[in-house]
């Protein structure tokens, strides 16, 4: 966590970014999946969804989240960044549930609020080290 | 499913774990060492070519056993990787562990299990 740069290259900021594009590319992915999803023969390759404009959104969205990812590394200890990386598996979730209309059972939500509760443990020790700095 | 069967789904899932972790470990190590050297210097490159080779594998090796396993049985594996990786960059990477980091990836790993479960 040396020297590292602020604002918009604030690795903190690159790592919410990450998390973001993971969470649109799931989302576009599933949309065009089922949109391509009819084709007979072809469907087990998955080779057909390139005809789907979403598909290669969220193609470009998997190298965005991947370019985020290897900066973070730079800064971040893999200790940290990875745990906090699992934001995403709130973020899809909930992203399913407002975009695609999915349903999320009971227990599902309880799996939701406790990597919320995972993530806090540990962001808590993170941001009082930043405020020292 | 036959006992060979599940003997080499039981290896192939433990090499996708494996190349994950190796995977953000060489990542790590690679971005790392590019602060001081500089990303273009050979060792560096060498380290990153590595980390996504080692990430690429686990990805086949994933759809390989999606195409065997349901999401619901095979996903909380991939809860289990963030406390693999947290106490794998403090023995390899030599990263401070603290008490918060292992309960808070605890919970993120069991979180997961339980959202796939459903």
């Amino acid at each position: 966590m040396d020297r590292a740069p602020r604002r918009l290259a604030n690795p903190w900021l690159l790592l919410v970014f990450e998390a973001l594009f993971v969470t649109a590319s799931e989302t576009l992915l599933k949309l065009g999946a089922s949109e391509t999803e009819r084709v007979a023969g072809w469907e087990w390759t998955g080779l057909l969804s390139l005809t789907s404009i979403w598909i290669w959104c969220a193609i470009g969205l998997v190298i965005l989240s991947f370019l985020c990812w290897i900066y973070v590394l730079k800064y971040i200890p893999l200790s940290i960044a990875f745990p906090l990386s699992n934001v995403v598996h709130v973020l899809v979730p909930l992203s399913c549930w407002i975009f695609l209309s999915e349903n999320i059972s009971p227990r599902r939500w309880c799996g939701i609020a406790i990597v919320i509760l995972g993530l806090a443990v540990v962001a808590k020790p993170v941001a009082k080290i930043e405020e020292k700095l | 499913m036959t006992r060979e069967q599940t003997i080499v789904a039981i290896l192939v899932f433990v090499i996708e774990v494996i190349t994950t972790v190796l995977g953000q470990l060489l990542l790590k190590r690679a971005m790392e060492g590019s602060k001081a050297f500089g990303f273009t210097h050979p060792r560096i490159l060498k380290l990153f070519v590595a980390g996504v080779v080692s990430l690429t594998a686990s990805f086949f090796l994933t759809i390989g056993l999606l195409q065997h396993f349901d999401l619901s049985f095979f996903y909380p594996i991939q809860g289990s990787t963030v406390v693999i990786i947290t106490l794998a960059a403090a023995i390899f990477l030599r990263e401070k562990l603290s008490i918060q980091l292992i309960i808070g990836s605890a919970l993120i790993s069991a979180g997961i299990v339980l959202v796939s479960l459903s």
